[in-house]
């Protein structure tokens, strides 16, 4: 694919999946998924998997679109824009493990059903008690048996299929779990964002798939998850600035739109290059990844530390732009707020990311 | 200047602290622990109990029949009482309406409203927002029309904090269409004829805010606070005391020692949040700025006693509610992958925390307040406004 026609099926990706959250991403529907302890859009999900996106960043040999990283980025932003939750990163991510690993017999049985969106997979890695699934895990492997526990993970109620890590004698390994099996428990909970779809697991003697070995593999598969959703973020905040925006200029006080005091006015600009740092860094870390070059971890961490700070902040400083209304259940941008703070606790605090960082961009913590 | 108490005040503490130990019931200092919107029936049973013990009024003076206690001792009783969990005595009586009414109400009014206050059987619902007028307060259309022995009120409220379970609203309407300014402080009975109120569901789900519409409502003219016209000075001098006490330093003083707790816990892989050293960093910065806080309001307690009168809310209000916010945030931090779990609140549940998930003790709460303190830098006016303030009145600029 020459680079021009990659650039239209990109813009043709943000296109579809603009219009469809048109549909789906309502005030009504978004509200309902808060008011339920695991919300779910079937009807969205359904409506991504017609349009294919779970295959879009799958490799073409194994049956996806083929548009890499790339893709993904386009559609996690525009998921990120319209504050909809879709597990759409897990299943890339899967495909990657899969068809990394010298077994062939688990990539034989799910890869085909997870491109096609038929099976939904979740990535849980953090475990209970832990500020980072960077750590080293608690849940125990042996062979293909699994026992112990992961904590709330995002999709994890309503998938079928989890990627979690393990030890293994002391190493790190890589297992896909499927989730319908008498060895499995998920407990779902009330949370800050229903609409992430949590559960926690707990594993006796559940069977699962051994895929990678070794912390470094791992490392790399949370740095991919982390890139993506760094875009997911990267949505999420301007749609806020989008949001604030608006207001701003329509809302009135002392005789004039609010847009008009300085206040109002460096505080979305505030907003405004704390954005743009963000994309800039997720972007060179695609960059980076796209190209092989042996950084992209470090990159994609940077990406990460920026996305969340991004968003949090635009997320805070919409709801202070539209004052009380700010605080309503009935406004939007409460619902920002909370996917903000979801999707920086979920993937483990800002604090692990800024240590892989150093580590990955080769400064020893520990020595310094 | 010399913050240090004498031995009489180290007393009075050590007595505020014995009667928070025999007093204070154990279910109320529970759930206000947790960081939940106080419920109304705590608040007021707590009153009653602090009145009870002959401490009517901690921070009203002895000619309001008030305990006419020293800037200091009021802090002090604050303090110790929001470190022992006790929900704090309703601001909107005992902060705004009730010496507004003692300081310029009608003998009458005086009367029927004193003793109630003071006993915790009052519930103010303030309306003084309007859709169209917040921070811009001087926008406000709501009209009162006098005819006879009463006023015609006819407007829509919004923002009217505990309405729905108040017993008395305090109206600011227009009297004076001519003026700019012409505003007057009404009292109504929520229960009038004409009173409509509606909830307005908050960004934690919870409910205190309403929406309040007056069609044609009549109060006596009896009802009248103070002077008609008068309405405007009066709002200025109640949300500048509503101000000051949002700095909140007793609150601010509890959450942080809250955090510090939840940052010494042992984690799963044995290590402490408080050890890392970028996260310690921003609990210092916190700490610094809480007694910074502190001290801005000791000094604005003890010049306030010596009559020179700073017009410090603007100031407390912007640094408290910041402080209150990222502390918030921290907290959330700290209690890591436990943020995935919402606690039911406690009126839901009678023990406090679910069966499930087993997450630690402080962890309740610490959403909902995340969610609810938004708030702070927006109500009473907004932090953008107040500053505007401050750079008026204090820099003239």
């Amino acid at each position: 694919m020459s680079s021009s026609d990659a650039e239209e099926a990109l813009c043709q990706i943000r296109d579809q999946v603009a219009r469809l959250q048109h549909r789906y991403a309502t005030p009504e529907r978004l509200k309902a998924l808060l008011d339920q302890t695991v919300g779910f859009d079937r009807a969205l999900w359904q409506a991504a998997v017609e349009q294919g996106q779970p295959a879009i960043a799958v490799p073409e040999h194994a049956g996806g679109m083929g548009m890499g990283w790339p893709g993904l980025a386009a559609l996690m932003e525009e998921v990120g824009k319209a504050v909809v939750s879709l597990p759409l990163i897990a299943t890339p991510v899967v495909a990657e493990a899969l068809l990394a690993s010298d077994d062939e017999a688990p990539a034989a049985r799910y890869l085909a059903p997870l491109v096609s969106g038929e099976l939904i997979a979740c990535v849980a890695f953090a475990e209970p008690g832990q500020t980072s699934p960077l750590q080293r895990p608690e849940l125990a492997c042996s062979g293909d048996t699994l026992n112990g526990s992961k904590a709330a993970a995002a999709f994890a109620a309503v998938a079928d299929l989890a990627l979690v890590h393990a030890d293994a004698d002391g190493a790190s390994q890589l297992m896909l779990v499927p989730l319908d099996q008498p060895g499995v428990t998920r407990r779902t909970q009330p949370g800050l964002d229903n609409a992430r779809a949590h559960a926690a697991l707990q594993f006796r003697d559940a069977k699962a798939y051994p895929l990678l070995r070794g912390d470094a593999a791992i490392g790399k598969i949370m740095a991919r998850v982390a890139l993506a959703t760094a875009f997911e973020q990267i949505g999420g905040a301007s749609a806020c600035l989008a949001c604030a925006r608006g207001y701003a200029l329509e809302r009135k006080a002392f005789g004039q739109p609010i847009g008009r005091f300085q206040a109002i006015k460096h505080k979305l600009v505030d907003m405004y290059w704390r954005i743009e740092i963000a994309r800039g860094c997720a972007l060179d870390a695609l960059d980076a990844l796209e190209g092989g070059n042996p950084l992209w971890p470090a990159l994609a961490a940077a990406a990460r530390l920026a996305a969340i700070e991004a968003y949090d902040f635009a997320a805070r400083e919409n709801i202070q732009t539209h004052g009380a209304m700010g605080v309503t259940w009935e406004a939007m941008p409460h619902h920002y707020y909370r996917r903000a703070r979801c999707l920086a606790l979920e993937l483990g605090s800002t604090q692990a990311w800024r240590e892989y960082l150093l580590a990955e961009a080769g400064f020893d913590a520990a020595a310094a | 200047m010399d913050f240090s108490l004498d031995p009489a005040d180290e007393a009075f503490r050590d007595e505020v602290r014995q009667f928070l130990r025999e007093k204070l019931p154990a279910d109320i200092a529970e759930r206000s622990r947790r960081g939940y919107h106080p419920l109304l029936a705590d608040v007021q049973a707590w009153t009653r109990i602090v009145y009870d013990h002959g401490w009517p009024g901690p921070n009203w003076p002895a000619e309001w029949g008030g305990c006419g206690w020293t800037h200091l001792r009021q802090f002090i009783f604050e303090e110790e009482c929001a470190l022992a969990g006790a929900p704090q005595l309703d601001v909107a009586s005992f902060r705004m309406f009730g010496p507004l009414i003692m300081t310029f109400g009608s003998d009458a009014l005086k009367n029927r409203y004193r003793d109630p206050i003071l006993r915790g059987e009052t519930c103010w619902g303030q309306g003084f927002s309007e859709p169209n007028a917040g921070s811009d307060l001087g926008a406000l259309t709501t009209r009162a029309v006098r005819e006879g022995d009463e006023y015609v009120i006819n407007g829509r409220k919004i923002w009217t904090t505990n309405a729905h379970v108040a017993n008395v609203l305090c109206v600011l309407a227009r009297t004076n269409p001519e003026s700019r300014r012409g505003f007057s402080m009404i009292i109504v009975d929520p229960k009038a004829p004409g009173v409509t109120i509606r909830p307005i569901i908050d960004i934690g789900e919870g409910h205190s805010l309403n929406e309040t519409i007056f069609e044609d409502v009549r109060t006596p003219v009896d009802n009248l606070i103070g002077e008609e016209g008068q309405g405007w000075h009066y709002a200025k001098s109640l949300l500048d005391n509503e101000r000051a006490s949002s700095a909140e330093i007793p609150a601010n003083k509890f959450n942080l020692m809250k955090l510090r707790q939840m940052a010494q816990r042992k984690r799963g892989d044995g290590t402490r949040l408080i050890d890392d050293p970028g996260f310690a960093a921003r609990l210092a910065r916190l700490e610094i700025d809480l007694q910074a806080l502190e001290f801005l309001t000791l000094r604005a307690l003890t010049e306030k006693a010596g009559g020179t009168r700073l017009p410090v809310g603007s100031l407390l209000k912007v640094r408290g509610s910041e402080l209150f916010q990222k502390t918030g945030e921290m907290q959330l931090e700290a209690l890591g992958d436990y943020v995935s779990y919402a606690y039911p609140p406690p009126e839901q549940s009678p023990h406090g925390i679910a069966a499930w998930p087993p997450g630690p003790a402080f962890a309740p709460g610490v959403v909902a307040d995340f969610m609810y303190r938004r708030a702070t830098t927006i109500y009473g006016g907004a932090n953008e406004v107040q500053r505007q303030i401050i750079a008026r009145s204090f820099l003239e600029l």
